[in-house]
C-alpha cells in the first residue's frame, strides 16, 4: 500500500469537499438564509463551521502526514496501517459528527450526530501522538 | 517492540507529547474557569448591586443552552427596565446638556469619560433651592421612557432626577408630568422610591434591605444595602431560580434524555407548561395591583425579597387588590385607611382596572378566564395572546416583536378565534377594516398609564349602560367619536339586542367624546385625547373637526392630558377652518364656529376632582 499516495488523495479531497462547504456557508451568510444565520439556529452555524474548519485542517494534516511519510520511509506496515487507518477515520468522522450536529439540534445542544465527534477526536489525537512519536524518535537524516 | 519507521530508534518516553496534551489541558481549564465567573460588583457602595444567591444564577448561565430564548430576552423591554447608567444605556445625551424644563431650575447633565453627572436643584431640601451635583448611576425603563437615578451618598439609596427622557418625542420633561397627577408647583422627591418599590418586579430576585420599612422614617435616617439577583426582569423572574437546573444540565446524558423524552425539566419552571391559572401567575406577579397580606410579610420581603417563585400560588403570597372582590378585606381596609382614593382613581367602578401595568386584574376579571373549565382546558391566560420568547414562525424584526410581545396568532383574530366560531358579520363592519378586529371592540384603548393609552385587557363586549354606570368610555364612541351615546345605543340594540339605557340629553344629543373631553375627570380626558390621534378613528369619525378640540386639551390642568393632546394634534392635517361643516352633535354651527356657550357649559361641568393613578 503506498500510503503517501492514498493520503495525498484523501488530505486533497477533503480540502476540496471543506473548502466547498465553507464556500456554501459563505452563501448561506451572504444570502441571509435564515434557517443558517436565524438567531434560533446558533447552534446550527456553530456546528457547520466546525465542521468546516476542522475539515480543512485535517485535509491539510493527511498532506502533511503523506509528506512525512515521504520523509520517514515506513518500516513497520502495521502501525503506519493502523496510523492511517486512526488519521481516515478522523477525517471523516470529526467534521460529519459536527456537520450532523446541526442539521438536527436542540437549542443549545447539537445533534446525536456530534457524537462522532469525539471518537474522531480520539482517533486523531492517536495518530497524532503516533506520527508525533516516530518523528520525534527519529534520528537525524544520514 | 515494533519500530514505526526505518531507521528510528527504540521508542524513548513520550515526554513530549504528554506534556503538550497536559499543557493543553490546563489552559482550556483556566480559559473555562475565567469565563464562569459572575461579574463582581461588591466594591460598589454607592448603589444597589447584583449579587447572586438564594438559588439564582443570572442570564449570562442561560445563554449557553438557551441562545434562542435569550436572544429573544434580551431584545425585550423587560431586560432594559433597569440598567446600570453607561453612555451605552442612556437614551439621552449627557453631552454638557442642560434641561431647561427640570422643577426647581435648570438641568445640567455631564459626561465625564464613562460616567454620567447630573447638577440639580436638590429634591429633598424642603426649601427648594440648594443645587447638589451627584453621579447618576441607574436607569429604569426605555420602552416609552427612561427615568434616572442618582446615588444619594447615602448607603445604596437612590435618588431620581427631576427629569426624565421621552424615548419617542425624544425630550426631557418633568418627571412629575409624566404620571396622572395634579398640576405641583415643585418636584415631589422619590429618594429610596427604587429601593423601597421599584426593586420588587424592575430587578430579579431583589432585596430591597432597607433598615426600616419604606416610608416609615425620614429619609435621611434610612439606609440600604439593596441587592439583586439581576438588574431588569431576567430569565429567572419567570422560569424561577436557575440555579439547580443548570449545575445538573451540566451532565450532557441528562439533557439528551431531557430533549429524547420531550418532557419538561422538574429542575426549572416552564410557565407554558404550568396549569393555566398558575401560568397567568407569573405575569400577575408583577402585572397586578397587589399589597403585602400583613406587616409581617413585608418585612420578610425587606429582608429576603418577594417569597413567591414561578409555579406558586401567588394568591398564597400575597393581596392581589381586586375592588369588586375584596373590597371588604382586612388587607383592603389598611390599604384604603393609607390612600381613600386608591381604588376610585385606579379602578372604574365596576371593579374593571383603569391603569397600565395591571393586566392580569384585567385577565382575572375576563370571562375567557373567569368562566373557563375548571379542567384548566380553554383557558385564556396571558400567553394566549402574548410570547415571552419570539417564536420561529414570526417573521417579524425582533424590534417589532419586542413592542407589545405579541404571539403571531393574536396579530390578527387568530387567538380569539381559537374558541369563539364567529360569523364574519358578527362585527357588522367591513372584512379587514378595524371594526371587524375583535380586540377592536373587545378590548378598547380605556387603560391609561405611562403617557399613553393601551388595551383594556378585560375582556368586555361594549355597553352603553356600562359606560352610564361607570363613565367608562366604550369601544364604539373610541373609534366613532363623533357620534353619540343614543346613536351607539340604537346600533347595539339592533345588532345585538341590547337593551337601550335611559339618556340624559346630552348624552343623546353631543359626541360621547366631545363630553369625555369636555366634562370628563382627567383619566377619560386623556383616553379621548388619544383616541383622536388613532387612525382608525380619525377615518371612521372624519379628522377636519379634531383639531380645535385638541387644542382646547393643550390647555388642560393635567400635565399627561396636555402631552397627549399634543401628540395626537401632530397626527392631524393642518387645520382649515373652511372644512369645518355644522354638526350640532359637535357643537360646530352652521357657518363653521363652534358653540361656545354650550362648550362652555360643559366645561363648567367637567369632573376635577383630583386623580393619581398609581402608574
Amino acid at each position: 500500500m503506498d500510503y503517501a499516495r492514498r493520503h495525498l488523495r484523501v488530505g486533497w479531497s477533503a480540502l476540496l469537499v471543506f473548502a466547498t462547504l465553507g464556500l456554501v456557508l459563505e452563501a448561506l451568510q451572504g444570502f441571509k438564509v435564515a434557517a443558517y444565520l436565524d438567531v434560533a439556529n446558533e447552534t446550527r452555524r456553530l456546528m457547520w463551521r466546525l465542521a468546516h474548519a476542522h475539515g480543512a485542517l485535517l485535509g491539510a494534516i493527511n498532506i502533511l502526514f503523506a509528506l512525512t511519510l515521504k520523509t520517514f520511509v515506513p518500516s513497520a506496515p502495521l502501525v503506519i496501517q493502523r496510523t492511517s487507518a486512526a488519521l481516515i477515520g478522523a477525517t471523516i468522522l470529526l467534521p460529519v459528527g459536527f456537520f450532523l450536529g446541526g442539521v438536527v439540534f436542540y437549542s443549545g445542544d447539537p445533534g446525536v450526530g456530534v457524537l462522532l465527534v469525539p471518537v474522531g477526536a480520539t482517533l486523531l489525537l492517536l495518530s497524532l501522538f503516533w506520527i508525533a512519536r516516530a518523528v520525534w524518535n527519529a534520528p537525524p537524516p544520514r | 517492540m515494533m519500530r514505526p519507521f526505518r531507521g528510528v530508534r527504540k521508542a524513548e518516553s513520550p515526554l513530549l507529547p504528554a506534556v503538550a496534551l497536559a499543557g493543553s489541558a490546563v489552559l482550556s481549564g483556566a480559559i473555562f474557569v475565567s469565563f464562569d465567573r459572575l461579574p463582581v460588583e461588591s466594591a460598589i457602595a454607592a448603589r444597589p448591586v447584583q449579587t447572586p444567591g438564594d438559588g439564582y444564577t443570572s442570564s449570562d448561565t442561560c445563554r449557553a443552552c438557551h441562545p434562542s430564548q435569550y436572544a429573544s430576552w434580551h431584545a425585550s423591554y423587560h431586560r432594559t427596565m433597569t440598567q446600570v447608567a453607561t453612555p451605552a444605556t442612556v437614551l439621552a445625551s449627557f453631552d454638557e446638556v442642560t434641561v431647561t424644563d427640570a422643577p426647581g431650575g435648570p438641568m445640567q447633565l455631564q459626561r465625564e469619560g464613562q460616567t454620567l453627572w447630573a447638577a440639580f436643584v436638590d429634591p429633598d431640601d424642603a426649601g427648594g433651592e440648594s443645587r447638589i451635583r451627584r453621579r447618576v448611576v441607574m436607569t429604569t425603563g426605555s420602552h416609552n421612557q427612561q427615568i434616572y437615578w442618582y446615588a444619594t451618598g447615602n448607603s445604596r439609596v437612590l435618588g431620581q432626577l427631576p427629569a426624565i427622557w421621552l424615548t419617542a418625542e425624544r425630550t426631557w420633561i418633568p418627571r412629575r408630568a409624566a404620571i396622572m397627577a395634579p398640576p405641583a408647583t415643585r418636584h415631589v422627591s422619590e429618594t429610596g422610591a427604587w429601593n423601597g418599590v421599584c426593586v420588587a418586579c424592575h430587578a430579579t430576585d431583589g432585596r430591597p434591605q432597607l433598615d426600616a420599612p419604606f416610608g416609615s422614617r425620614p429619609l435621611s435616617e434610612l439606609t440600604a444595602d439593596t441587592r439583586a439577583v439581576e438588574f431588569g426582569i431576567a430569565c429567572e423572574a419567570c422560569h424561577g431560580p436557575g440555579q439547580a437546573h443548570a449545575g445538573a444540565n451540566r451532565n450532557p446524558l441528562r439533557r439528551y434524555g431531557l430533549h429524547f423524552r420531550n418532557r419538561g425539566d422538574d429542575t426549572i419552571t416552564q410557565p407554558a407548561r404550568l396549569d393555566p391559572r398558575r401560568a397567568s401567575q407569573v405575569c400577575g406577579q408583577c402585572h397586578s395591583f397587589w399589597e403585602f397580606s400583613d406587616a409581617s410579610s413585608e418585612r420578610q420581603a425587606n429582608a429576603n425579597g418577594l417569597p413567591y417563585r414561578p409555579g406558586d400560588d401567588l394568591d398564597a403570597t400575597r393581596f392581589i387588590v381586586q375592588p369588586n372582590r375584596n373590597l371588604d378585606s382586612p388587607a383592603m381596609r389598611a390599604l384604603l385607611a393609607q390612600d381613600a382614593g386608591f381604588i376610585r382613581d385606579t379602578f372604574w367602578s365596576d371593579g374593571m382596572v383603569r391603569a397600565t401595568g395591571r393586566e392580569y386584574n384585567g385577565l382575572l376579571e375576563s370571562p375567557c378566564y373567569r368562566k373557563a373549565p375548571a379542567d384548566g382546558s380553554r383557558t385564556m391566560t396571558c400567553f394566549s395572546c402574548h410570547a415571552m420568547h419570539k417564536t420561529t414562525d414570526d417573521g417579524r424584526a425582533l424590534n417589532d416583536w419586542a413592542s407589545g410581545q405579541l404571539a403571531p396568532r393574536a396579530l390578527g383574530n387568530g387567538a380569539c378565534v381559537e374558541c369563539h366560531r364567529t360569523t364574519a358579520e358578527h362585527s357588522h363592519h367591513r372584512a379587514g377594516s378595524a371594526g371587524a378586529s375583535c380586540v377592536e371592540c373587545h378590548m378598547p384603548h380605556t387603560t391609561y398609564g405611562l403617557l399613553k393609552t393601551i388595551r383594556s385587557h378585560q375582556i368586555a363586549s361594549p355597553s352603553v349602560t356600562a359606560t352610564v354606570a361607570t363613565g367608562r368610555p366604550d369601544a364604539c364612541s373610541l373609534c366613532h367619536l363623533d357620534k353619540t351615546l343614543a346613536w351607539t345605543a340604537a346600533y347595539l340594540e339592533r345588532w345585538y339586542g341590547m337593551a337601550k339605557p335611559t339618556l340624559g340629553d346630552d348624552e343623546q344629543s353631543v359626541a360621547a367624546s366631545v363630553l369625555w373631553l369636555l366634562k370628563g375627570d382627567a383619566g377619560r380626558r386623556a383616553i379621548i385625547a388619544q383616541a383622536m390621534g388613532r387612525p382608525p378613528a380619525q377615518q371612521a369619525s372624519g379628522s377636519a373637526w379634531l383639531a380645535p378640540y385638541l387644542a382646547l386639551t393643550q390647555k388642560d390642568r393635567y400635565d399627561a392630558v396636555r402631552i397627549i393632546a399634543t401628540r395626537s394634534l401632530k397626527t392631524l392635517p393642518a387645520f382649515r377652518r373652511d372644512q369645518l361643516q355644522g354638526n350640532a352633535e359637535l357643537l360646530i354651527n352652521a357657518d363653521g364656529t363652534f358653540d361656545a356657550e354650550r362648550v362652555n357649559r360643559l366645561v363648567r361641568l367637567r369632573d376635577n376632582r383630583r386623580l393619581v393613578y398609581r402608574e
